[in-house]
């Protein structure tokens, strides 16, 4: 299943300018992709298993980076860790 | 007539430059080799055109339009977008638009239907191997993007006919080009996945192995492995272009290396070209 606007937020944020707006202001960048609220909860509270299973893995991966999170990290988070 | 300039891959991947200072020594002396090697195949090859293989990571398309396969025909592609690959020396590459335009009406009139795309941006997928390959001349570059990225993804068998296409096309070229092709990618990885970071080192020897039995063998093997074997291992689909376009003859390796600091089976060949023009 692909959540179409989590993943174009996802994919926006590959640019720097969005990634520099959405680090300033999450809840108004957010605003601008129709997100249920449970999509907005989980990108809050970084929760790889649930945001996995509706983005490809490559955006996940390129938005998690965005964030500044390491690789390891990530990789703990996305085995629910 | 255009000649055939011989088959080419590499790995890609974005810690080749991100991590490079992590990786161990002996291995970091290696990949260097292996890229070196075929930047010195394909100078000696004489390639004045090189049909790039790789994927797109996002770069050019979006769930809007996923094309299975699109063509560059345009006369520049732009370099790299990712901030992380800001050192790339090149912004812009020169493309062939007079041989992209006839490979994509050679593939239409052979019933396949590419997209194509007269301005591409090249992401790191075709830009790291080209980089570290230490081109003394860059070829003029066709960009071929296979999703391997997004399911579902064109079949490997197609990607192996697609390769049989494009050296079709390069016989049939009327000019006096030397054209090879360079696929990028693989061997296994896996992104963004739970098992991200898993390297399947028996997948890939076999994979190597089977690119020197039948194309029936190699094709087989990956249809059955493939699911279990990490995400980023699709993109052997390039690999099996370039196969495809050697006539699934003359592969050679050049190395292969499992790296945990960049999360990739890298592997270099290259397609002997004795008596191919």
């Amino acid at each position: 299943m692909r959540d179409y606007w989590l993943s174009k937020m996802f994919f926006d944020l590959q640019q720097p300018a969005a990634a520099a707006e959405f680090r300033a202001d999450r809840a108004k960048f957010m605003g601008k992709y129709s997100l249920g609220e449970d999509v907005k909860a989980a990108i809050e509270r970084n929760d790889a298993p649930f945001l996995a299973g509706r983005t490809n893995a490559y955006l996940l991966r390129y938005y998690f980076f965005t964030l500044g999170m390491k690789d390891a990290e990530f990789i703990r988070k996305l085995n629910g860790g | 007539m255009a000649s055939f300039a011989g088959a080419y891959a590499a790995s890609h991947g974005p810690l080749l430059v991100r991590e490079w200072e992590s990786v161990p020594a002996e291995q970091k002396s290696r990949l260097a080799s292996a890229f070196r090697s075929l930047g010195e195949r394909i100078t000696e090859s004489r390639a004045d055109v090189l049909i790039v293989v790789s994927p797109d990571h996002w770069s050019n398309f979006f769930l809007d339009n996923y094309p299975a396969v699109c063509i560059g025909v345009g006369a520049t592609h732009e370099g790299p977008p990712e901030p992380w690959m800001k050192s790339y020396p090149h912004r812009e590459l020169a493309g062939s638009p007079e041989f992209a335009l006839h490979l994509v009406e050679e593939a239409m009139r052979a019933g396949f239907e590419p997209s194509m795309s007269h301005r591409l941006k090249l992401d790191h997928g075709a830009c790291i191997p080209l980089w570290r390959m230490e081109l003394p001349n860059m070829p003029a570059l066709v960009p071929m993007l296979v999703n391997s990225i997004e399911p579902p993804m064109p079949s490997l068998a197609r990607c192996y006919a697609w390769g049989r296409l494009l050296r079709q096309a390069i016989d049939s070229f009327p000019g006096s080009e030397r054209i090879g092709v360079l696929a990028t990618g693989g061997l296994s990885h896996s992104i963004g996945e739970k098992t991200m970071g898993a390297i399947h080192e028996d997948f890939d020897r076999e994979t190597i192995r089977r690119f020197s039995a039948s194309a029936s063998s190699l094709l087989e093997y990956l249809e059955a492995e493939l699911p279990r074997r990490g995400n980023g291992s699709e993109e052997v689909r390039n690999w099996l272009v370039a196969h495809g376009a050697a006539a699934g003859r003359g592969f050679e390796l050049v190395d292969y290396l499992p790296v945990p600091a960049v999360i990739v089976g890298c592997g270099f060949a290259s397609w002997l070209t004795s008596g191919s023009g």
